[in-house]
């Protein structure tokens, strides 16, 4: 449904966002795009949706080049935007029916649409209120229903729950998650937040600097880093206590540090041996073990960086 | 169907959706511009008071006669029609930055009908806007000699004017980032050239050299048109064209403002479209 070879996007000014990614997404999956900020997500998603130019490589949308054939690639998704991206003084209704009559959705159609999905993302008592009269999660549910009016085969989601309170992003996670018993689309979702990918997506691809470092499902990029992770809060360099455990056999390659909390995948180790290991070299100020999570994954590629930024 | 029929019908289709599609722009458009009838009325303001107060009084301070309040009257048209305009591609920059410009890039229409569903609002704004002016001129006893055919001289000439003010305007809020910066242009793009064009006094007035500046500004034609039209006097035409007969010497500046309309607009869209692309 998404097929992306050799995408590169370098802006004017010569920031190249995007350094040619590949990657496919199959009808009816939810495919993360995983990554900081300024990894190149968003730009992806702006070369999907044609509102920005690549500078090479290309992409299809339902099958259709983005670059050749705009208007058809157009008509089969919807995107919801990172920003809001509303008409503040309309009543959110408006809103909706303006992206209706836009995707060429009948006016009756229409009509039937939005009552349901006013219904579905809770927004019956709000719809016919100006959208400047929301909260920012009425707003993000307002905006999920607009893109899903025109019934997209493919739906981007650009950071759908940055900047909402704790309580509003699992709303909206429910909602979110609540797509895919209900429809056959397919689910393009950008996001920072681990937990949200591993919980939406069939599978991930974890950008970084604008290039694709590991695409595979959430239990497949988890079983990389084995059972069980030994985490430390050291008292010196990270990097010399990684070096230390190392020569006891506990840390291999896959050891990573942000800042004074070094990260060790335990693979042929037990949690016990590593402990007595660490006490007995005293490089710690706290020990903990834990199952590792998309988040270490997640720091494991993209480290350098956040270590340089810690 | 056959194929052929498909083949007629295929245009056809394409061109009911951009209609369609330009209707629900407009709508939109419309919507956000003119919510309450203040938002219509408040910008005739300034202009009514040029024609009722300010040219009265210039009259009788110059000891001019009646025929000077008819001859600004037209002039604050040459007012209104930029500053209607220009204030109209504020919403550019709103849709930009606060509204749903991106959804709408997004959509699946071509990027050409934005600028267009906003060209045919400021029109009709700008139209109703110089409606009301010269009906409340009229109340107030100020003299018009209106033709049939001098009134589709009026008409289109104000109308093409309008179209090409409001290309500068979606110009000028496709380059300009800030809201700020927008509006600090605004004063030398629609007022400076109205003290140049003829709207308070013949441009022969002006020192020579102005004076040919002035047979330049597309507001001088149009000023020259609208007057030539509502009120019969081709003393603009023939100042700017010399000693040519009338119609000729209107029809000459019927086509520099047309010209003036198509090459914004089309410029409008380019550079929005451009602009728009990241």
């Amino acid at each position: 449904m998404i097929e992306v070879r050799k995408l590169r996007k370098i802006y004017p000014g010569g920031v190249e966002a995007v350094s040619g990614i590949d990657f496919d997404v199959e009808p009816g999956e939810v495919f993360g795009l995983l990554g900081p900020n300024g990894a190149g997500k968003s730009t992806t998603i702006g070369m999907l949706t044609t509102t920005v130019a690549p500078t090479s490589g290309t992409a299809k949308v339902a099958g259709f080049d983005v670059a050749k054939h705009p208007l058809p690639a157009r008509r089969a998704s919807s995107v919801v935007f990172q920003e809001a991206v509303v008409d503040r003084s309309l009543t959110g209704r408006r809103n909706l029916e303006i992206h209706a009559r836009l995707w060429g959705v009948d006016e009756r159609e229409s009509k039937a649409r939005i009552d349901e999905l006013a219904a579905t993302l809770d927004l019956a008592e709000l719809v016919d209120r100006p959208v400047g009269s929301y909260s920012g999660g009425e707003r993000r549910r307002l905006e999920i229903a607009r893109a899903l009016v025109s019934g997209p085969r493919v739906l981007f989601l650009d950071e759908p729950t940055v900047g909402l309170d704790p309580l509003i992003r699992a709303e909206l996670l429910d909602a979110i998650a609540g797509l895919r018993g209900r429809t056959e689309m397919t689910v393009l979702v950008t996001t920072h937040y681990l937990d949200e990918a591993e919980r939406l997506c069939d599978r991930v691809a974890i950008i970084h600097s604008g290039r694709i470092v590991a695409l595979d499902t959430p239990a497949a990029l988890l079983s990389e880093l084995g059972p069980e992770i030994l985490e430390l809060r050291v008292t010196g360099s990270a990097h010399a206590a990684a070096d230390a455990l190392r020569a006891r056999g506990i840390a291999g390659d896959e050891a990573f540090a942000v800042g004074s909390t070094l990260t060790i995948p335990l693979r042929d180790t037990s949690s016990g041996e590593a402990i007595a290991t660490v006490t007995d070299l005293g490089i710690a100020t706290a020990i903990s073990t834990r199952q590792p999570t998309l988040d270490d994954v997640y720091l494991r590629l993209t480290g350098d960086r956040l270590a340089a930024a810690a | 169907m056959s194929a052929a029929t498909a083949t007629a019908t295929l245009p056809a289709l394409r061109r009911a959706r951009a209609f369609s599609s330009l209707g629900t722009l407009t709508g939109r458009r419309f919507q956000l511009t003119a919510r309450t009838p203040r938002e219509l009325f408040v910008p005739l303001l300034t202009p009514i008071m040029f024609a009722l107060v300010i040219a009265p009084a210039l009259k009788s301070a110059l000891h001019t006669n009646a025929s000077y309040e008819s001859f600004v009257a037209i002039g604050t048209v040459g007012l209104l029609i930029p500053l209607n305009t220009m204030f109209s591609g504020l919403g550019v920059i709103v849709d930009r930055e606060n509204g749903a410009q991106r959804e709408l890039l997004a959509a699946p229409i071509p990027r050409s009908l934005l600028v267009l569903g906003n060209l045919v609002v400021a029109f009709a704004i700008t139209g109703l806007q110089v409606a009301v002016l010269i009906a409340v001129a009229t109340v107030r006893g100020i003299n018009f000699d209106p033709t049939a055919t001098g009134v589709l001289w009026f008409v289109a000439a104000a109308g093409l004017f309008a179209i090409g003010m409001y290309g500068i305007a979606e110009i000028l809020a496709s380059r300009v980032p800030r809201q700020e910066e927008y509006i600090a242009r605004v004063p030398a793009i629609a007022i400076l050239p109205w003290f140049l064009a003829g709207a308070l006094f013949p441009i022969t007035a002006l020192p020579t050299g102005l004076t040919w500046v002035a047979k330049f500004l597309p507001l001088t034609h149009g000023l020259a048109l609208m007057r030539y039209g509502l009120l019969g006097d081709s003393t603009g035409l023939h100042n700017i064209w010399g000693g040519m007969g009338s119609t000729a010497s209107a029809a000459l500046s019927l086509a520099v403002l047309a010209g003036f309309a198509l090459i914004l607009t089309a410029g409008s869209i380019r550079v929005f479209t451009r602009a728009a692309l990241r």
